[in-house]
């Protein structure tokens, strides 16, 4: 005992946080500004990633269901709305070609860059590292505060096509050149703000990094951080490596369309913009898969360690294969570096190398069917509780078994041929970013929210988000594979003028309606969040009887997160050891006690494994 | 509602677009063998998913299994799929090679160059005398979208269709160059299983064979701006019959056309001549 608690203070001495905070004095009240606003604790801060990655995810929901409504009634005035939008979007209501364009880029850019990305990383990786780690806050906590207030402006930018002519951008969220690159000044508004962003997400990386290898508590070794924390670690080396790549696609592209310079512009283009060329197209997409394949791990990999998490404590159970699930984090992160390729097998790229990405690609599937099958390993013998986060997480598991299923069809570079650029491929990505990585994130917020914020989620509404989520997900998103096998391309603002996709017309009519209820039942999230802010019932300290360390903090943890010296005695998942008296034994309690009144557990039996 | 549910009732595999080509049918086998995969991939983990919820749904009383699991699985269940998904990458290999490899495109019996532009197709065959003119990239323009280089006599009889409409023989080789003029887009054949992306800067092969006459669909399959989706053409599949029928009326067109443009040079250099000489 004497030892660990010298240990403990030694922790202390170093670190300029600690019992001072719960005393309260010497310590000065940090003002409204300070405290709320430009706030660097990390709680805070990831509180501020989450409005504001809400806000615009209905933001993004309200462009794709614009889009949607095209699709299933072409040439049909917008009901209620229709006529309140100007009139360089809508004539009489209806949708004009121009505007579908950039409502399908602005949907995919703010989607990825202003929502997942945001909740996935900047939330999750704010709020859970320094608690599970059980320090204080972040090591840079300035650098933090940056990342955070670069995103507003870098959001405004982003859409400020907004203010021209013109309009947002229209080239995709892919942004491919030479057609980026001819596109007005909505597009250059693009590139900058996506720079931006790019750059928020660097400063948020090096942090999460260094705060992770120098910042853990003692006793707080590697191979004992929590899943989540291991994703994040491992996402962050992925953001550092990946985003400098297309921060420089984003400038060489900025260069050939204001300052008209010709990186991916061949010579003698017949367009009216005229550019020196000499350069190569192709290039851009090899640029921007090299950061945007490794991106989509950013966005699924955080997920991933969040439903590990929750899995273990609702089924009251071990992670199943531990080591293995941090290996298979690796592998796919070192693979998602050589796999890039798989977007362009139809490029016009040499099709010897679609053999490579092909046979790269397919590996690839291996280590998520490994996760796969850890997470069914965890659930199995369990005894697994039913709340709003573990129903978000086994729904995780469910639709990534989708989602990963038709990668493989598309990592086959032949049969990708056909299916290539059609809503077939509209659908995985839907089934590994909503289903996969926003279910993931759902379980998350239901699971840390009480932490977060001193309150209990209404699980009623909770739950009601759940199902109406998770049924018209996959009324919304399922047929679209059907519209793909059909033949049916993506980005198209009017389908129906194709003789081959006129049967599609009812098919797509339905998937309208089931969007639009599946952005209805996203208001009951909102709902609750608020409702419960205000009224919602006191959260405990530990409301879920889970081991790892935030936990362990007050509720909600004040500035400087924990009130006493805590140390780390066993790995994060060691639920329902036989013979303790509790099911789960906190990673921060040296002595489990037993079932025998005054005995206790006897851990150094189970460390074989 | 007609039609609304045909998604949930229908097999999936009965949505392909009729298959007319050759190789169409190795790559929708490819996808129907990756389909079934999937199906028992996806029965197997569905199965033990609902299972497991079921049967270990939380119990007063009830403790789970402390287990942080085994070598011997994890090695199992890395193996078995590394096995599985590697051999779908191999059995890929043969159709991929095939259909796409620029140095196993074979020897042309017909071939067409195909060039796309904002927001529509063009396609060339190489007239009466049946050579194609040279390409020259900076003769490039609206008027001359292909680059037809002016210098070069085989080109001047080239038959340009500029309402996207392609016309070829069935039961032949096809070799389609395939380029663009302005930004990417992509030439997608949906009843020939064909995609390739248009390059601005580059004429890249494609090819393919055609086993059934009648009227198919050109689709635009890369986002090419505003009027993308507008970018329908068409493409008519005859018999060898017909199809001589067909070009034979196109190079007489052309052959008439040309003899009236030289009649037309002719007066027109003499009132030039005439003129100069006053
Ligand atoms: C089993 C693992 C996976 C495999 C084999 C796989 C394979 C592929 C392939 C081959 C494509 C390109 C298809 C095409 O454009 O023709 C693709 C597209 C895509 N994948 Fe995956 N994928 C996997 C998992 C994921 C995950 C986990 C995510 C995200 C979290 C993801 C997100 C995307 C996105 C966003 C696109 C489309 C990008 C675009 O063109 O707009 N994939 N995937
Ligand atoms: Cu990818
Ligand atoms: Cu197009």
């Amino acid at each position: 005992m004497s030892a660990s608690s010298a240990v403990a203070h030694n922790h202390h001495d170093a670190d300029s946080h600690g019992h001072e905070h719960h005393h309260g004095h010497d310590h000065h009240e940090l003002s409204f500004i300070q405290k709320y606003i430009f706030s660097t604790d990390h709680k805070v801060i990831a509180r501020q990633f989450m409005f504001s990655a809400l806000f615009f995810l209905f933001i993004g929901g309200f462009f794709a269901l614009l889009i949607r409504w095209q699709l299933a009634y072409p040439g049909k005035a917008i009901p209620i709305i229709g006529n309140l939008l100007p009139s360089t979007w809508v004539t009489d209501g209806i949708i004009q070609a121009s505007f579908y364009t950039q409502l399908l880029t602005m949907h995919g850019s703010v989607m990825i860059f202003l929502v997942i990305i945001p909740l996935a990383v900047g939330m999750f990786g704010n709020f859970c590292i320094p608690l599970m780690l059980g320090t204080d806050d972040m090591a840079l906590p300035k650098l933090n505060m940056f990342s955070f207030w670069l995103m507003p402006p870098a959001a405004m930018i982003t859409m400020g096509g907004f203010w021209f002519p013109d309009g947002m951008a229209a080239a995709g969220w892919t942004s491919y050149p030479p057609l980026a690159v001819i596109n007005g000044p909505g597009q250059t508004c693009w590139l900058i703000g996506v720079f931006l962003i790019g750059f928020s997400s660097i400063m948020g990386g090096v942090n999460y990094i260094t705060t992770i290898l120098n910042k853990r508590t003692p006793g707080m070794t590697l191979f004992r951080m929590p899943l989540t924390v291991w994703a994040l670690f491992i996402t962050a080396m992925l953001i550092v490596l990946g985003t400098p790549v297309l921060a420089a696609a984003l400038s060489m592209q900025f260069f050939d369309q204001f300052l008209g310079s010709s990186f991916f512009i061949p010579d003698n283009l017949v367009t009216t913009k005229k550019f020196v060329g000499g350069g190569q197209a192709v290039l851009f997409q090899h640029l921007f898969w090299f950061y945007s394949h490794p991106a989509v791990y950013i966005m699924i990999l955080t997920p991933m360690g969040i439903v590990s998490d929750v899995l273990a404590t609702f089924a009251r159970k071990p992670l199943y294969g531990y080591k293995a699930m941090i290996f298979a984090l690796m592998a796919i992160a070192f693979l998602g570096f050589i796999v890039w390729g798989h977007h362009m097998f139809q490029s016009g790229m040499n099709p010897l190398l679609g053999t490579t990405f092909m046979l790269s690609t397919i590996v690839i599937a291996v280590p998520s069917a490994i996760k796969i099958f850890n997470w069914l390993g965890t659930i199995w013998r369990g005894n697994i509780h039913f709340t709003a986060a573990s129903m978000n997480a086994l729904a995780f598991i469910a639709t990534f078994i989708v989602g990963g299923l038709s990668g493989v069809f598309m990592a086959s570079a032949p049969i990708d041929i056909y299916i290539h650029d059609t809503y077939f491929i509209v659908a995985h990505i839907h089934y590994v970013l909503f289903g996969g990585a926003l279910f993931g994130i759902f379980a998350g917020i239901y699971y840390w929210f009480p932490k977060m914020f001193g309150k209990m989620l209404n699980e009623n509404l909770g739950r009601k988000h759940f199902y109406w989520s998770f049924i018209f997900f996959n009324l919304t998103f399922f047929p679209m594979h059907i519209l793909g096998v059909g033949g049916h391309m993506r980005r198209i603002y009017d389908p129906y003028i194709y003789d081959f996709l006129k049967p599609f017309q009812p098919m797509n009519e339905f998937i309208t309606i089931a969007a639009g209820l599946l952005g209805f039942s996203q208001l009951i999230l909102v709902v609750n969040i608020l409702w419960t802010i205000k009224f919602g019932k006191k959260a405990p300290d530990n409301p879920w009887n889970a081991n790892t360390l935030e936990w362990s903090a007050p509720t909600p943890p004040p500035h400087g997160n924990f009130t006493e010296d805590i140390r780390v005695y066993r790995g994060p998942y060691e639920y329902s050891m036989p013979g303790a008296k509790e099911d789960y034994a906190p990673q921060t309690k040296q002595d489990i006690p037993s079932e025998v009144e005054g005995e206790i557990v006897d851990e150094s039996m189970f460390k074989a494994h | 509602m007609k039609g609304w549910f045909e998604w949930a009732y229908r097999d999936m595999l009965s949505f392909f677009p009729e298959n007319v080509s050759t190789f169409g049918a190795q790559l929708d086998g490819l996808f129907t063998f990756v389909y079934w995969i999937s199906v028992l991939i996806f029965i197997l983990t569905y199965f033990l998913l609902i299972a497991f919820i079921i049967k270990y749904r939380a119990r007063p009383n009830k403790k789970s299994y402390h287990f942080h699991g085994s070598n011997i699985v994890e090695f199992t269940w890395t193996i078995l799929p590394t096995f599985l998904f590697v051999g779908i990458g191999l059995f890929s290999e043969d159709a991929w090679t095939k259909t796409k490899y620029q140095m196993k495109v074979p020897k042309p019996d017909v071939e067409v160059d195909v060039i796309a532009y904002q927001f529509g197709w063009q396609i060339r065959y190489p007239g009466p005398d049946g050579i194609f003119g040279k390409k020259d990239r900076f003769q490039m323009s609206k008027m001359n979208l292909f680059g037809i280089d002016s210098n070069d006599v085989n080109g001047k009889d080239d038959i340009i269709i500029e309402n996207a409409q392609l016309h070829l023989p069935i039961n032949k080789n096809i070799v389609v160059n395939l380029s663009t003029a302005d930004v990417l887009h992509s030439f997608f054949l949906p009843n020939f299983r064909v995609k390739q992306d248009a390059l601005p800067g580059k004429w890249i092969k494609v090819w393919f064979n055609g086993t059934k006459a009648g009227k198919y669909e050109i689709a635009c399959a890369e986002l090419c701006g505003s009027n993308h989706y507008a970018m329908r053409g068409e493409i008519f599949m005859y018999g060898q019959q017909d199809y001589d029928k067909w070009l034979d009326g196109k190079n007489k067109k052309m052959i008439e056309l040309q003899q009236k443009q030289k009649a037309a040079e002719l007066t027109l250099s003499d009132s030039t001549t005439t003129s100069q000489g006053s």
